[in-house]
């Protein structure tokens, strides 16, 4: 079995009266890909955002990288963690050649990119692109965080949302390529598709897991009616 | 024009006008006998060129926190606390504040600092309108406070008055000057620093943090360094709006977005526009000289509004 990077037990986070994760447990290992799945408001942001060590009131254990990353500070955090925000929105108009000095490696970041499939002049700003390609121009940020992707956790959320069909496969290879460099790769996710090839499937449903494990056992016709209504 | 070259014109138009500054006045043009009209000008031209420099790189570093190109120290209410902390010094205690130069200064920061905390607290991490109604409101309270303790005390209140109009300007000497004047550069010097950690705050705290910033961190010593400057600018001009909002745009127009690039870009552009403002002011009618924060909105206002309406398109 390869090494645990990121163990989770009875996780839970309160916002406001609202009970948003409600004790999830879960472990995920290096070299794999979980997806994340429910629907709208289940919790899934919240607990990539908790796991990623952004929500210091979440209860429960919580481990990456052999260290609580509510505790760590940030240099260290970013070190082990890559985190792709669902909605990423920048303050001003960077273009991405800044983006890329920004993130301290321009010819990683641009690499990231290109394997996007976004092969743009560097001086095109964030205001040129289109919706999808400011997604990928985020989701490369993210990328270029992480220098050796080797027992590090990576959590992206709805990455391939807003994606075109080239840019959504591009990204799929990404992914599993940061797997193969021994991370784990934890995506929130509304593409069953998708989600059936990953090695694990964590299902929420109104904070709570529904359930977790291999895709042929998780996304049975009765979890699917059970959580969606439909199967 | 290429990023680099910005700051250079930026430079020279301000080493420009440091000089038209220092030929312009109601005696006439020219620098005297043995420059001794221009020696007589220059506490006011260094005043100027300080309080722009630190309301450029202020308005440059507050607009990087709060994420938005609206957010001026001088609308924001920054300015109108620092104001009011010098005016409930002189206002209780005259005495206290003309015998030890440094007073001044420190009641200025402390009214800044007291409406940053309270602006962060009651209209942070919300909307524009929530950040620009509560500075709104923080402005409308400490203008109103300023004007009540300037009516209650004989001795300041035409001093307090010229205050809140941004025309202190032409009172200053090197002793009144000096010190505020390194405040404010060593509030914008200080500034630099956080480029970094204000570029990845464009990304939101979330993005920060997973590169490696503590965005609370940041935030409080950019926070901290803004009250500062707007302190020192107070003391030094009065309370004037716009430069904050003016220096940086024009800065991120020129040269990018990136904080490494604006925030010096923004104070050369501040000091340049708070000087011309004034030489205009003072050069063009010196008969009835206008003070530099009315030029300073004559240009400022139509720019907040056109930067408003781009920002909801």
């Amino acid at each position: 079995m390869p090494e645990a990077i990121i163990t989770v037990g009875g996780l839970g986070v309160q916002l406001g009266a609202h009970r948003v994760v409600d004790g999830v447990s879960m472990t995920a290992h290096a070299g794999t890909m979980t997806a994340v799945i429910g629907p709208n408001g289940a919790g899934k942001t919240t607990l990539l955002r908790a796991i990623a060590g952004l929500v210091p009131s979440a209860t429960g254990s919580l481990s990456v990288g052999g260290a609580d990353p509510r505790q760590a500070n940030a240099p260290t955090l970013a070190q082990r963690i890559a985190y792709a925000p669902q909605l990423p929105a920048s303050a001003w108009d960077f273009s991405l050649q800044e983006i890329g000095a920004i993130a301290g490696r321009p010819e990683t970041y641009e690499q990231w990119l290109v394997r996007l499939g976004l092969a743009l002049p560097g001086e095109r700003r964030l205001s040129e692109l289109s919706g999808g390609e400011r997604k990928c121009a985020h989701l490369a940020l993210a990328f270029t965080g992480l220098a050796d992707p080797f027992g590090r956790a990576l959590l992206l959320d709805e990455p391939g949302t807003s994606l075109d069909r080239t840019k959504q496969a591009a990204l799929h290879h990404v992914m599993r390529g940061f797997a193969q460099a021994g991370a784990a790769v934890l995506v929130a996710t509304h593409e069953l598709a998708f989600a059936r090839t990953c090695d694990e499937v964590i299902v929420l449903s109104e904070g709570r897991m529904i359930a977790i494990g291999r895709p042929d056992q998780t996304l049975t016709s009765d979890v699917l009616e059970t959580v969606w209504g439909q199967a | 024009m290429t990023k680099g070259r910005a700051t250079v014109i930026a430079g020279a138009l301000l080493a420009g006008l440091i000089v038209l500054g220092l030929s312009v006045g109601p005696q006439g043009f020219g620098w005297g006998d043995g420059g001794a009209l221009a020696w007589l000008r220059t506490p006011r031209v260094l005043a100027a060129v300080a309080a722009g420099l630190a309301l450029g790189a202020g308005g440059a570093a507050q607009q990087g926190v709060f994420r938005n190109p609206l957010a001026d120290p001088g609308l924001t209410g920054v300015f109108g606390g620092a104001l009011f902390g010098l005016a409930l010094l002189l206002g209780l205690a005259p005495e206290i504040a003309w015998q030890n130069a440094w007073v001044l200064p420190l009641a200025a920061f402390g009214g800044a600092l007291a409406c940053s905390a309270l602006l962060v607290g009651l209209g942070g991490g919300g909307s524009t309108a929530r950040l620009l109604l509560t500075g709104l409101g923080l402005n409308a309270f400490t203008a109103a406070g300023t004007l009540v303790i300037a009516a209650r005390s004989g001795e300041s209140r035409e001093l307090l008055t010229n205050g809140a109009y941004g025309d202190w300007l032409g009172m200053a000497t090197l002793e009144l000057a000096w010190l505020p004047a390194l405040l404010a550069a060593i509030a914008a010097l200080s500034l630099l620093p956080l480029a970094h950690s204000l570029d990845l705050i464009s990304f939101g705290e979330d993005t920060a943090r997973c590169h490696g910033i503590e965005p609370v961190q940041a935030r409080r010593r950019a926070m901290l360094l803004t009250a500062l400057a707007a302190g020192a600018a107070t003391c030094l001009v009065g309370q004037i709006a716009f430069i904050g909002l003016l220096a940086p745009h024009l800065a991120r127009t020129l040269a990018g977005p990136r904080h490494a690039r604006v925030l010096p870009l923004a104070g050369l552009l501040g000091a340049a526009l708070l000087l011309g403002a004034d030489t205009a002011g003072r050069g063009l009618w010196p008969e009835a000289p206008l003070s530099a924060a009315a030029v300073t909105a004559v240009l400022g206002a139509p720019m907040f509004i056109w930067i408003a309406r781009r920002r909801d398109a």
